[in-house]
């Protein structure tokens, strides 16, 4: 299904919509305040995208100099080619240890792997503990944002779910009261759990330790209480140094959210005496965008969400609608090169406005690349018939002053003559379906000109 | 060695863009003082408590958090021991950690805690609330400055700014998400 089809269920709900809107660009807001009272903030911003740039260029050293100082730590560190491999890793280890018990923090790793549908269907319990995960995991639906998996819910939603599943009172969607209900059902399960999983923000090859950025402290309670931490990395995690985390720390949570800094930033090395810490380093499809020219920028990303806080398509079709596990203008750059079929409508869901580009903490040119994948697809003739043509005759059209000028003509005639019945039927004119068409002005810009110069 | 790191550690060299040089990060300077220290804790959620004198630590801690049974620190005489072996049932006790930081970041209210400070590396979050001692003089401008101060970062370390928090459901902010309900910063 294309991506303005599942944005018709979302925006079907007025309301909804608009409230959508109007919180992510709050969040907006909030990243701009931010960000104006750092005076070096651009200076900032390219440093992060040469020290990646840099990282990319020699990306195979750095992983092996990852792998050597996190193994001198006594780190276990294993490789996965790609998800299934990354999910068979992890069930193993648990199993070694016999354990059941299983807490996750926020990883988009490990969503784009389904590793939690792979545990549950080998009988082990695994609970993700961040508080917006857990009300999608307990709803069953997947997250729609980066840094707000649940932000497409609204708090009786929440409310109602919880109700449900961890029985507070009917009609209460107080936020205080329904975080504290959460915190006393995850406080039983962080107790309890036998194994950690995390996610990772970055790898420093320097030290060959991970670092976890959250707000919840919820990675770090889980992984401290437990007997073995699991941390799942994708390869483009990697930064060369320690000091390079002054540059990123800076960026990450203002951009995310507005805040300076998240309230952990918490750096794993060794693991515990008499516990075991795990790093799985993950590929899934990402040397191979690294061996795209034009898209190989997109491993610069950060996951901060800045660009779909922004966007104006992602505020108002909401993140399910892009059917990927990064939503939003950097997620529509990530899909196509896992599968360029299914998701060949995600490039063209962006106006090309380029405020994406103007927010991302690590420069990535992202509207330049929509626009590419546009002309990839178009090659791979992965675009609908009627768009092709209809941008075929299009151009033909544009190029032409003469008939770009009778044309004109015809539309003004047209629009103030024929039925609006006709004119809005939504089958010959989808862009009209919830749009009024302009009021045809009475003369042309070249008539208007014509005789301005006459007189 | 598995085949798989192999393949991936070809096909990053194989496919990786020309190298481009490691830029130099400045050191950007900026404002260590304890003003905006103290502001800009207080902005995230935090609280901040002047000392004369460290010695005032208990009475200080005393009248702050009256009600506290279970009270594991470094720093003074304390109700609990807790170290690197204590089980989980005894770590979930705790009302309140007292436990000394390193070094403030004036720029975000962060409080570099290295794990020879949080006596279990778990401590700083499962507690229930979290006080952090601080000498005024090792504050610095920004993370820069902070990291550049960090020979390494031990085996786990973290940056704290402030209590847990979370505003996931719609936006509102809540305090006291999963680690420490609240967070005072003892300044000395
Ligand atoms: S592409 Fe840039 S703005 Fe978007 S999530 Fe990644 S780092 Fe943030």
């Amino acid at each position: 299904m294309s991506h303005s089809l599942r944005a018709a269920t979302f925006v079907a709900d007025a309301d909804r919509t608009t409230w959508h809107d109007e919180t992510l660009w709050f969040v907006r807001q909030k990243r701009d305040k931010a960000v104006y009272a750092v005076p070096e903030f651009q200076e900032l911003r390219e440093l992060a995208s040469q020290i990646k740039e840099h990282t990319l260029g020699r990306l195979d050293e750095y992983l092996k100099q990852f792998e050597a100082e996190a193994r001198r730590n006594g780190v276990h560190v294993h490789w996965a080619a790609d998800a299934a491999e990354h999910n068979d890793i992890i069930l193993d280890i648990i199993r070694r240890h016999n354990d059941t018990r299983v807490v996750k923090s926020k990883s988009m790793l490990t969503e784009e792997c389904h590793l939690n549908p792979h545990l549950l269907g080998h009988g082990i319990e695994v609970i993700d503990t961040d508080l917006g995960e857990r009300i999608i995991q307990l709803r069953e639906e997947a997250p729609s944002h980066l840094v707000l998996p649940a932000i497409h819910l609204k708090k009786e939603d929440v409310g109602a779910t919880f109700h449900q599943h961890l029985g507070t009172e009917k009609g209460n969607h107080d936020p205080q009261q329904l975080t504290e209900a959460a915190r006393q059902h995850l406080r039983a399960k962080f107790l309890a759990a036998e194994v950690a999983i995390s996610g990772v923000n970055f790898a420093v090859a320097e030290t060959g330790g991970v670092v976890i950025c959250t707000n919840e402290g919820n990675a770090d309670l889980g992984v401290n209480l437990a007997r073995v931490h699991i941390a799942s990395m994708g390869i483009e995690k990697l930064i060369p140094r320690l000091s390079d985390l002054g540059v990123f720390t800076r960026l990450l949570a203002r951009s995310a959210t507005g805040q300076p800094v998240t309230t952990y930033t918490s750096h794993y090395t060794k693991p515990a005496d008499g516990r075991e810490l795990h790093v799985v380093i993950v590929d899934n499809g990402r040397t191979q965008q690294l061996g795209r020219p034009d898209f190989r920028a997109s491993l610069k990303c950060i996951r901060c969400g800045a660009c779909m806080n922004t966007c104006p398509v992602y505020r108002r079709s909401g993140g399910h609608s892009y059917d990927f596990t990064v939503p939003g203008p950097i997620g529509a750059i990530l899909s196509p090169n896992i599968d360029l079929k299914k998701h060949s409508s995600l490039p063209f869901a962006s106006t090309l406005c380029g405020s994406c580009t103007d927010v991302c903490p690590v420069k990535i040119d992202i509207h330049t690349q929509l626009y590419k994948w546009r002309q990839v697809l178009a090659e791979a003739g992965e675009i609908p018939i009627a768009k092709k043509w209809s941008l075929r005759f299009m151009g033909r059209f544009l190029a032409s002053p003469k008939a770009f000028g009778l044309g004109g003509k015809l539309a003004r005639t047209g629009l103030r003559l024929l039925p609006h019945q006709l004119t809005h039927a939504q089958a010959l004119n989808p862009w009209a379906v919830a749009r009024e068409l302009p009021e045809p002005p009475k003369q042309s810009f070249r008539e208007w000109y014509a005789r301005a110069v006459k007189q | 060695m598995s085949s798989s790191r192999e393949k991936i550690l070809a096909a990053a060299r194989a496919n990786k863009p020309a190298e481009t040089p490691l830029p130099t990060v400045p050191d950007f300077g900026g404002d260590a003082s304890v003003e905006r220290f103290m502001a800009v804790l207080s902005s995230i959620g935090g609280r901040v408590v002047w000392v004369a004198d460290p010695a005032q630590l208990g009475p200080v801690v005393q009248q702050l958090f009256p009600d506290a049974r279970r009270t594991a620190s470094n720093l003074f005489p304390a109700t609990v021991g807790v170290h690197a072996q204590t089980p989980t049932s005894g770590l979930a006790e705790v009302d309140l950690a007292v436990l000394p930081g390193e070094i403030g970041v004036a720029e975000n209210g962060a409080v570099w805690l290295p794990e020879a400070n949080m006596l279990h590396r778990a401590l700083p979050t499962v507690t229930q609330h979290l006080v952090l001692v601080l000498d005024h003089r090792h504050i610095v401008a920004t993370m820069h400055q902070a990291y550049a101060r960090l020979p390494n970062t031990g085996g786990y370390g973290a940056f704290v700014a402030g209590p847990s928090k979370t505003a996931d459901i719609e936006q509102s902010l809540v305090i006291g998400a999963h680690g420490a309900r609240s967070l005072v910063l003892v300044l000395y």
